[in-house]
């Protein structure tokens, strides 16, 4: 399977016409079966098609978020849909903000080959400044089917949270898909804390997309990546690819067989020490 | 093995347990070390740590070692330590003790892959090594890290020891006060596959120390490597995590990030990482000793407070921590979540 993570740099955002149309060029280029878009995907697009009103503080969009409600977020995930019908790949269109029984989430979903959204996945840990802005946390952790792998999703701050990963990995996800969006002006090693971490400790793959832009006068930056476990991947390094944050995207195939035999060479999980782990709750 | 052979072990581990002797290492013992050392004040925002790099050598007599492990210690209290640090298998050196180590190491080393050939060494495993030595090694250890700590009134994390116990071999590591008392020591929870393979039994839960430079832990090795461990140490308000590595690979950064370095930025807590590095009987040994932090109060956000350049050699990183800072972040940690709820729904899928 050949992946993709992408930051949003250089679409073309004026017109919804006009993204999803850049959109799919990039697509095709990155030659991928499966592409991840970046956290705030939505609002992003939202503001910068004026479908959405703009705001000048980024900390409005969550303390205010319910404007992304209702008609934008179904336009935007039609959109996203319908480009993974087009492209006949399997997308995860960013994340959104929703509602549910009167309660704010920040969310990301998947959409299969046929266009059909096929997991929802809330946040499950949330920032400081998305606590006081009254976000609420998801409680479960699903995995779903791409291809001939088990996925699951990891949003935002969650990547810091090892908990996600492992508990994702214990369910048998051989994928991970991160729709992440981190602050510029800090450096590579928030990254190698979250989702590289999390792959190491894990040994599945994962796609790590990250917003690059401005959004709500805060300017996001981080590299787009796709882990894997060191042993199988250039260098050691656990990337298989790492792009600058100016880049569009990062794509790379998994070899799904060699993760396997890494895997039954040296079963990580199989030294978990679970009479040990009494007081973790 | 025959009635001779058997005799044969028997009266040469008496000969280390009598040349390892207590009264002979702490005779000799008071002719190199100092009188007690009043320890230093303890400044909650300048604790200074020392992580040892130890370069793997073979002693013949067992105070050899213990002049080694001073002229460590020595250095690290020169440098203002208050706290030390020695690597995991820290009684590999006393290997040396052993006759034939050398023809051991040959074999071995020759067939790393496959394992021994065809030999009296193919039968005998570091596990074996480690029992035999037990009775002589144990005793001689806690008197050497005891009277150290004592002299120079410091905190010595004394590294890791396979050690013999009633119901198998143990991988364990042990910190002493500057009074020189046992503090306390912890099992290792998570083992390699070669220990595993050895029937090394796993610790079962994790300990944790009240001392004057807060509150201390002692994971060993791949312990860092699952974030329960740090998770756990971190609920419980530990302040300095204290881990002993002896990395069986070649050096790699990547690979070596993959411990304690992670496992600091998940948990909220300071890391001291103390290693072993050389080769014996076929085994390399890497790493880099280091002290680690948080980004968010480290200088260059990069969570390194002091690291040592060589990954092969003799080497020590020395640091102040920061218990004030430290405390500070927590409090007002940007990040930091706990979510009950996803963690119960999920025990209960994963039981079911």
């Amino acid at each position: 399977m050949r992946v993709a993570a992408l930051t949003l740099a250089g679409l073309e955002m004026n017109s919804l016409e006009n993204y999803r149309k850049s959109l799919l060029a990039l697509l095709q280029q990155t030659g991928a079966n499966l592409a991840v878009l970046p956290a705030y995907s939505s609002v992003l697009i939202g503001f910068s098609t004026g479908n959405l009103p703009p705001r000048q503080k980024f900390k409005d969009i969550m303390h205010d978020p319910p404007f992304e409600y209702g008609e934008w977020l179904k336009t935007f995930l039609d959109l996203s849909a319908s480009i993974a019908r087009e492209l006949k790949i399997y997308l995860v269109p960013g994340s959104y903000f929703n509602r549910e029984s009167g309660c704010s989430f920040h969310s990301a979903c998947c959409f299969d080959p046929e266009g059909n959204m096929i997991s929802k996945q809330k946040q499950t840990h949330l920032t400081r400044e998305e606590r006081e802005a009254g976000l609420s946390r998801g409680e479960e952790l699903n995995l779903f089917t791409v291809g001939d792998l088990k996925a699951g999703l990891i949003i935002g701050n969650d990547a810091r949270h090892p908990e996600t990963g492992r508990i994702l990995a214990l369910k048998g996800a051989d994928l991970v898909l991160h729709c992440g969006a981190l602050e510029a002006g800090f450096n590579c090693w928030p990254q190698a804390a979250g989702i590289w971490a999390q792959v190491q400790q894990n040994q599945f793959w994962a796609v790590e997309a990250q917003l690059s832009g401005k959004l709500a006068g805060r300017i996001f930056s981080a590299a787009p990546i796709i882990h894997g476990p060191c042993e199988i991947t250039p260098g050691q390094s656990g990337y298989m690819a790492r792009g600058y944050p100016d880049n569009s995207y990062a794509s790379a195939w998994l070899d799904e067989p060699a993760r396997r035999n890494l895997i039954k060479k040296y079963p990580l999980l199989q030294f978990l020490n679970p009479e040990a782990y009494g007081e973790l709750n | 093995m025959s009635i001779t052979d058997r005799l044969k072990e028997i009266l040469y581990q008496r000969y280390l347990v009598w040349l390892c002797r207590p009264a002979r290492l702490s005779r000799h013992l008071r002719s190199v070390l100092p009188g007690p050392i009043t320890p230093a004040a303890v400044d909650r925002k300048k604790i200074r740590a020392a992580a040892l790099q130890i370069e793997l050598k073979l002693y013949k007599d067992p105070l050899d070692y213990a002049d080694e492990m001073h002229r460590r210690v020595k250095e690290a209290y020169e440098a203002g330590a208050q706290l030390v640090a020695f690597p995991e298998y820290n009684n590999l050196p006393l290997f040396g003790l052993l006759p034939g180590i050398d023809k051991m190491e040959e074999v071995y080393g020759q067939n790393i892959e496959e394992g021994p050939g065809n030999d009296a060494v193919n039968s005998i495993s570091l596990a074996d090594i480690f029992s035999f030595m037990t009775p002589a090694v144990s005793p001689f250890i806690e008197v050497l890290y005891s009277a150290m700590a004592r002299a120079y009134g410091i905190y010595i994390m004394a590294g890791s020891y396979p050690l013999a116990e009633k119901d198998g071999l143990v991988n364990r590591s042990f910190l002493y006060g500057p009074d020189g008392r046992l503090i306390g020591s912890q099992d290792k929870v998570h083992l390699l596959p070669v220990e595993a393979e050895w029937q090394l039994k796993r610790g079962s839960s994790f300990s944790h120390f009240d001392t004057s430079l807060g509150r201390l832990a002692i994971p060993v090795c791949m312990d860092a490597t699952y974030y329960e461990t740090f998770r756990i140490l971190e609920s419980r308000q530990v302040d300095i995590v204290i881990l002993p590595i002896a990395n069986l690979e070649e050096y790699n950064y990547w690979l070596a990030l993959r411990g304690i370095w992670p496992r600091v930025q998940e948990s909220v807590l300071y890391g001291i990482k103390s290693a072993l590095v050389g080769s014996l009987a076929g085994f390399t040994f890497t790493g880099r000793a280091g002290i680690f932090a948080p980004l968010e109060i480290t200088a260059k956000c990069d969570g390194i407070l002091a690291e040592v350049e060589r990954s092969d050699s003799e080497a020590m990183a020395v640091a102040d921590l920061d218990l004030d800072a430290l405390h500070q972040l927590r409090r007002n940690h940007p990040w930091r979540d706990h979510n009950p709820a996803l963690f119960r729904r999920d025990r209960k899928d994963l039981s079911s």
